[in-house]
């Protein structure tokens, strides 16, 4: 049951942005096409059918209703709406498909389904209403006018069977008060249709006249074979389908003289149907098929935690690879078609280990478009005139990564739309701008990098303002006056700093920037604001490729191990004891490049028993991460070695582990286990220790 | 790898228990010694009994946790049940040895003064501690012949309570 929840959730997923996708699309041309519509048709359609199946009556009621709407225009042709119509429409398939993603999520949450889903039922029926009222009033109450009579004619009829020629017939009874029984009468048809069954059902109608439910209560439904073979296999599917609750076969003895009575007649088109025999529920059937392999594509989702173990395991044979090859017992040996073997090995498992990791890789697009949807959003309600351009959405980053930094690329893109871009395209004009402004969101490769950067074309960042701001929140810690522009920018994602004064719906909710940055930073990440003031700001964020394999430097403090990834050092150097100077609390700080840096002795902080602790004797390695430079005193470098990240044990967790400078640890080639330091998080232990 | 590795498998110490029928009621004990306490662990929980293994330790953790080892490729955490009592600590000796437990899918190792032997324990016979002698790790005791009072180790509690 997990399972099919889990591959229900991911299908309704993919679907929903699928739909998103194509409807940001259709409203940048203003205009839907028939293709568009049709796709719309099979999406919701494929999502009521599940939904129904997982037995989500919520989700199931939505999906229908926007499906009969889509299946009114596709019938109608998308002439027959005006543009504002059209708009309308937009709007409301916007709002309907956030109405069940909020109920998917809620799946996802283990949280209950919402019950009322009656306003958005309401809204979606006024429109068909509307569109059909206004367009062709004469076709529409037609339709009504031979529906109702249709269903009059055919309780009557179903009450003493239908008529047919069929030899054997099947009475289905579905469970009391499960609802949408005309649904589930067509799921099972399509069951049925599934193992190549040539039958024939009444009510004929069921997947578009939800009426029929009631037909299907009062009278059941019926399913007409024409061999007994058939209704042995029939009968051996329907006892696996859900919400069936009887079924009776009847032997159906040929009633001729009946189908002429006049209650036949208004049946018209469904009447071909029964005489052309099995021929009509064939192609139905193949056309059903061909719609649904469309969206098949040469992918299959893997569980997570599968890959993750594969992660582990690759990590694993990399380790015992250097092992067996740095083996002590065979240093001194000379074999050659050994080492030509592990020169081998070591290539594939290189190549290995590149295959393991692009696995985990996925491309950024989603993230990205889901954007689109947030530019379109504010541009509505705060009557903005911006375009989002999209560079580089392909570039491929690790799955754990996309995951973490969705939430801060979108707080940042609010910011730009609500205080980035100018209120008016007239305040535009004045200043010599295009009118409609532009964000820029972009993604590019750098080596062990992704650079995101998220630019607009608008206002600028104020560096007095936000000077004074952060003077009067009280969050300086040093005379305005001495503040440089970078270090002003940075005060943006200082906690207790929001710049706008008044709270909207979109942004400076309280949680600004100093999440946004928390964040980034939990992804091994760096975030930095450029702005010019009236030429537009521009946010950049530097995120590893992956966090699972670091380049890292050894380095011993005693007798233990520590790793420091090689991105956090910027210098490593031997210094005398007279290079260092004491501040005014008695801190050790180096001068490196013209500048003062503190000097934080692991040994010290993490009490450590080493005959190393004269400057003099040990080494030096200037280290910098986000805004935080400082040296690290260690006893001595060990080399460089690239290391499979291990995360500590959860236990340890209770310790705040986290919090002392540790971000996890790695076995060394010779079982040995290293611990690798978390430069950030180091300075901000060693300086709550003093 | 650098440390050489003594292990006593479950199955091997299920193999020379003494009374191996087994009652509905009845569960495994692996009993140990602990600063003269004799103390008992659900053999449902024991993974596996290892010896003379590197601790790497950790910094900035309470005195009791030890560090951490790398069992065959897995990081286990290792916690002194001596400090982890509040007890004196003491050298470790060719006799202590540590515990791997699995809590709750939550692994965990436990160095301990002396490993003795597995028993059989009727359930129904656990008493449990008596209120003005609450200790926070031991959730019930047992009197097996007039000598040894068993006590029982509160695994859930070693693993959650922080």
């Amino acid at each position: 049951m997990d399972n099919m929840l889990e591959v229900y959730l991911y299908e309704t997923n993919t679907l929903l942005e699928q739909l998103d996708e194509l409807l940001i699309e259709a409203e940048k041309n203003e205009d839907f096409t028939t293709n568009d519509v049709n796709e719309i048709f099979r999406i919701m359609h494929t999502i009521k059918g599940s939904s129904a199946m997982m037995e989500y009556s919520t989700l199931m009621e939505i999906a229908h209703h926007i499906e009969d709407l889509f299946f009114y225009i596709r019938e109608n042709g998308l002439d027959s709406l005006s543009s504002d119509h059209k708009s309308d429409l937009f709007n409301l398939m916007f709002q309907s498909t956030d109405a069940l993603r909020a109920e998917v999520e809620k799946l996802e949450n283990n949280e209950p389904l919402s019950s009322n889903i009656d306003h958005i039922i309401t809204d979606i029926n006024t429109f068909l209403q509307k569109i059909s009222n206004s367009d062709n009033p004469k076709e529409v109450q037609g339709a009504a006018e031979s529906s109702a009579p249709s269903i009059q004619a055919l309780n009557a009829e179903i009450s003493n069977y239908p008529k047919t020629d069929a030899p054997f017939l099947i009475k289905l009874q579905y469970e009391q008060g499960c609802g949408m029984e005309n649904l589930r009468a067509f799921m099972t048809v399509t069951a049925l249709q599934d193992i190549d069954l040539a039958f024939e059902f009444y009510p004929s109608d069921v997947e578009t006249n939800p009426e029929t439910s009631e037909s299907i209560v009062e009278n059941g439904f019926f399913l007409a074979f024409s061999s007994q073979q058939d209704v042995d296999r029939a009968i051996h599917l329907l006892q696996e389908q859900p919400s069936i609750e009887a079924y009776e076969v009847i032997q159906n003895t040929p009633a001729k003289e009946e189908v002429d009575t006049p209650s036949q007649a208004p049946k018209g088109e469904s009447e071909h149907k029964e005489t052309s025999d099995t021929h009509p529920s064939a192609p139905a059937a193949s056309s059903n098929k061909s719609s649904a392999t469309h969206a098949k594509q040469s992918l299959i989702s893997v569980n997570l935690s599968k890959l993750d173990s594969l992660m582990a395991i690759v990590g694993e044979i990399v380790i015992t690879e250097s092992m067996v090859t740095s083996s002590p017992e065979i240093q001194n040996l000379k074999l050659d078609s050994f080492l030509k073997s592990t020169r081998q090995l070591r290539k594939l498992t290189d190549d290995l280990q590149d295959i393991a990791m692009s696995l985990r890789m996925v491309p950024l697009s989603g993230t990205f478009q889901k954007m689109n949807r947030i530019v379109r959003d504010m541009k509505k309600k705060l009557g903005k005139d911006v375009r989002l351009t999209i560079e580089g959405e392909n570039t491929e980053v690790d799955k754990t990564i996309v995951d973490s930094i969705a939430d801060p690329i979108m707080h940042i893109v609010r910011n730009s739309m609500d205080h980035g871009i100018e209120p008016t395209s007239e305040e535009r004009i004045a200043a010599g701008k295009d009118p409609q402004a532009e964000i820029i969101l972009s993604a590019m490769h750098t080596g062990s990098e992704v650079i995101i950067s998220v630019s607009d074309d608008g206002r600028g960042m104020d560096t007095e303002k936000i000077l004074a701001k952060a003077e009067m929140n009280g969050i300086l810690t040093k005379p305005a006056s001495e503040y440089s522009k970078k270090e002003i920018l940075s005060l943006l994602m200082v906690p207790g700093f929001s710049t706008n004064e008044s709270v909207t719906e979109f942004s400076g909710r309280g949680v600004g920037m100093d999440v946004v940055k928390k964040n980034v930073e939990s992804v091994g990440g760096i975030i930095t604001i450029t702005s010019e003031l009236g030429q537009g700001s521009c946010t950049t964020l530097k995120i590893p490729l992956t966090m699972a394999i670091v380049d890292g430097m050894e380095i011993s403090v005693g007798k233990s191990m520590f790793t420091i990834p090689i991105a956090n050092i910027r210098q490593s150097f031997k210094a005398s004891n007279s290079d260092v100077v004491l501040d005014a609390n008695g801190n050790e700080i180096i001068k490196c490049m013209d500048e003062f840096y503190p000097i934080v002795r692991v040994h010290n902080l993490y009490n450590i028993d080493t005959d190393v602790t004269e400057i003099e004797d040990g080494i030096l390695i200037w280290v910098e991460a986000s805004d935080k430079s400082y040296c690290l005193f260690v006893d001595e470098l060990l080399g460089e070695q690239q290391v499979v990240v291990k995360p500590l044990p959860s236990f340890l967790s209770y310790f705040n582990i986290k919090d002392s400078g540790i971000s996890g640890c790695t076995i060394l080639g010779d079982g040995n286990i290293s611990i690798i330091l978390d430069i950030l998080n180091l300075y901000t232990a060693s300086q709550n220790r003093y | 790898m650098s440390t050489n590795t003594n292990e006593i498998t479950t199955e091997e110490m299920d193999a020379i228990s003494d009374t191996p029928q087994a009652n509905v009621a009845t569960e495994r004990f692996l009993t140990f010694n602990s600063d003269g306490l004799t103390i008992g662990i659900s053999t449902n929980y024991v993974t596996e009994i290892i010896t003379n293994h590197a601790i790497t330790m950790l910094p900035l953790v309470p005195d009791y946790v030890k560090g951490i080892i790398n069992l065959r490729g897995q990081i286990i955490p290792i916690i002194d049940i001596r400090l982890r009592m509040g007890k004196e600590a003491i050298e470790y000796s060719s006799h202590s040895c540590i515990i791997v437990l699995n809590i709750d899918s939550i692994h965990i190792g436990i160095i301990v003064d002396m490993v003795q032997q597995v028993v059989d324990i009727d359930q129904t016979m656990i008493s449990s501690m008596p209120i003005e002698d609450r200790q926070e790790l031991i959730n019930g005791m047992i009197t097996l012949d007039p000598q040894t009072v068993l006590l029982f180790l509160d695994c859930e509690r070693l693993v959650h309570a922080y």
